[in-house]
């Protein structure tokens, strides 16, 4: 177990390496014109200097040593275009706590919504639940996000008698947003647990677990729904975790002044140090997330050891 | 044995399916009694209707399938008429259980051995806690498995498929039931551990004087285990009797087929016998005897009326026009005559 996370983070380190190195040359081929708001209008020396004070005139290998020194030291540099010379540390910390607020809150939401509505569906084959949650799964995978998003918010408004924008004191004005991030979820949660579900019932042991006397509401319960969900709980973790970044559209929407587009947002805007963060950020919390993923599915499934190659699934 | 009062009787039952918008008789008026303390053995081959009718037992019919007609007795109530999960679980594991054929896939791949013996445990011995912990080890040594208390936190995957149908085999135990129906409880496994099963079951029912129900499409199986035997044939019993009656006094002409293909009556060189023909598709109606159309002895009787049960001793019956007085005598194929106990007793 302790090799296997150690042999992990190794891994996981060369890959963040990997990544950054890449984005940082990526970034750096940008043309320079970028770097500037009125790069016409300015004379040559200004430009140079500007591009010395952000250190772009040095060789690409010696910027790269820079970076990753500081980056050893917890230094993630400051912002250079988003808003000039703040940490970018301080900018992230303004902006992630609501974004993640909200994320966790829609994924709760959605867990709730969305596991007992696979649970009915499954139980309710072709019933009434299991049209009810078919029609809405089509709708919110058919229907771009974008149209019903807009609908949420002027109807929902009106209905809630609530301001159309977010403003973070009235948690009335939080329900729309949340709802709305909650919708693609609720649907993926509640389809894939129903096909997970259907899956498990026609296995051997349900009939065995029948047969042996147990209420079947019970075994819904205690085998089926619990062996449906294992396969889920690989990818909780990281969804859990980039509700962090935020949902450009929603955010937008409701002027929400979170994370959201801000990835976009400083790339347009070749914001260099900005862009490595961020993207350091992300892939952090891919890799963190998919490791909790196996652990937790460890956790879950006996079947499936760490410590042991031979024994994977 | 029919001195004694049945424990389960069925009388005339009819299942139907509907599969694809047509309906399916799988079972096509079947009647039968089930002894207290004895085994018997349904044989038959795949659709015969032979799980199905047992199936039945428990309440365990796929939705698609319901119960036409007939009742089923036990205890002086019909579970032909059972309709709700609460009556159903008056029955299930407390008085009837179930050993299914795949032993590789009939425990939860989640739970450990020991929690999913204790389910059953609980359920039915009323024991919480320790002592449904301790029962739920007793019944682990009690099918044979060394260090029960180890094993009893293992994993399904942990185990062997001899050691899971052992396992299942606990599980049954642990409700309590007065019956057992084994379904296919070897099939899935291979020949060598079939047969430390079978020996593993057969003390089991005689310490816990269990009734048992033995599905199988093995003969030689039923010559191990059986008391009695059912010979199914298209959702019938075409022949009922003694182990030594149907092994050594056959009557209707399916069971002679079913007998003549026995490998241990094969000559060496030779091709083994086979039943010409398909079974009859159960979708409609069918008229006269089910197997007369694969039958070289068939009868003009067979094809146009269902032939009655005739009896033959107070134990054996079967479903032939051979046996009606009118009939002109057939004899059972010479080669049956071979089958004077060597090669049976062995699996």
């Amino acid at each position: 177990m302790f090799r296997y996370l150690l042999k992990r983070m190794l891994t996981s380190l060369l890959t963040l390496a990997i990544i950054l190195t890449v984005v940082f040359i990526l970034v750096r081929q940008m043309p320079i014109e970028g770097y500037f708001d009125n790069f016409d209008k300015l004379d040559d020396a200004v430009i140079q200097a500007s591009l010395n004070r952000m250190g772009l005139r040095d060789p690409i290998l010696v910027q790269l040593k820079d970076f990753f020194v500081r980056l050893f030291h917890g230094d993630l540099g400051t912002s250079a275009r988003y808003s000039v010379g703040v940490p970018i540390t301080s900018i992230i910390a303004r902006k992630a706590p609501l974004s993640l607020q909200m994320g966790l809150i829609s994924m709760a939401v959605s867990l709730i919504l969305g596991l007992p509505l696979g649970a009915a569906m499954a139980r309710s084959r072709s019933g009434f639940w299991d049209k009810f949650g078919t029609a809405f799964i089509v709708f919110v995978t058919a229907v771009p996000a974008a149209v019903y998003y807009i609908y949420i918010q002027s109807f929902g408004s009106s209905i809630l008698g609530v301001s159309m924008l977010f403003s973070q004191n009235d948690w009335r004005t939080w329900i729309l947003p949340i709802l709305s991030m909650a919708m693609g979820n609720t649907a993926y949660y509640a389809m894939w647990l129903r096909r997970y579900m259907v899956d498990e019932m026609s296995k051997d042991y349900v009939r065995l677990a029948t047969a042996k006397g147990v209420k079947s509401q019970e075994i819904t319960m205690r085998h089926v729904f619990r062996n449906s969900f294992v396969p889920m709980i690989q990818y909780i973790p990281t969804s859990l975790l980039y509700t962090v970044s935020g949902s450009i559209y929603i955010e937008s929407l409701y002027s929400i002044p979170g994370m959201g587009g801000l990835l976009v947002d400083v790339i347009t805007r070749q914001d260099n140090p900005m862009v490595q963060a961020l993207v350091m950020i992300y892939s952090c919390i891919g890799i963190v997330g998919m490791i909790l993923g196996d652990l937790l599915m460890v956790v879950m499934d006996p079947r499936i050891s760490l410590s042991r190659k031979e024994s994977g699934r | 044995m029919p001195q004694t009062e049945p424990v389960l009787s069925v009388r005339n039952l009819q299942v139907s399916f509907r599969l694809r918008g047509e309906v399916l008789h799988a079972i096509r008026d079947v009647s039968l009694d089930l002894y207290e303390g004895e085994t018997l053995a349904i044989v038959g081959e795949s659709g015969s209707g032979k799980s199905v009718l047992t199936k039945t037992f428990m309440g365990l019919l796929d939705s698609n399938g319901w119960i036409d007609g007939g009742e089923i007795l036990y205890q002086g109530q019909d579970l032909a008429r059972f309709r709700t999960e609460k009556e159903w679980l008056k029955i299930r594991g407390r008085q009837i259980a179930m050993v299914l054929q795949d032993p590789m896939t009939s425990l939860n791949p989640l739970k450990s051995i020991g929690s999913q013996i204790e389910e059953a445990v609980r359920l039915h011995q009323g024991l919480r806690g320790r002592p449904a912990h301790d029962r739920a080890v007793e019944c682990l040594a009690d099918v044979g498995i060394q260090e029960p208390e180890r094993r009893y936190r293992q994993y399904p995957h942990e185990f062997s498929g001899g050691m899971r149908q052992r396992v299942v085999i606990a599980i049954a135990l642990a409700c309590n039931p007065r019956i057992l129906i084994c379904d296919e409880p070897t099939t899935a496994l291979d020949v060598t551990i079939q047969a430390q099963i079978l020996r593993l079951i057969r003390s089991l029912v005689k310490k816990y004087h269990l009734t048992t129900v033995y599905i199988t499409h093995d003969l030689g199986v039923v010559a191990n285990v059986a008391d009695r035997v059912a010979v199914m044939y298209a959702g019938d019993i075409v022949e009922i009797g003694t182990c030594r009656e149907i092994f050594f006094d056959p009557r209707h002409p399916y069971t002679w087929a079913l007998l003549c293909s026995l490998p241990q009556l094969g000559i060496k060189g030779e091709a083994l016998y086979s039943i010409h023909g398909t079974p009859p598709s159960l979708f409609g109606e069918i008229h006269g005897d089910a197997f007369a159309p694969r039958n070289d002895h068939a009868l003009r009787a067979d094809f146009k009326e269902r032939p009655p049960m005739f009896t033959i001793s107070p134990t054996h019956s079967a479903r032939t026009w051979l046996l009606d007085p009118r009939a002109p005598e057939i004899r059972k194929p010479e080669i049956l005559e071979r089958l004077k106990g060597e090669g049976l007793t062995h699996v």
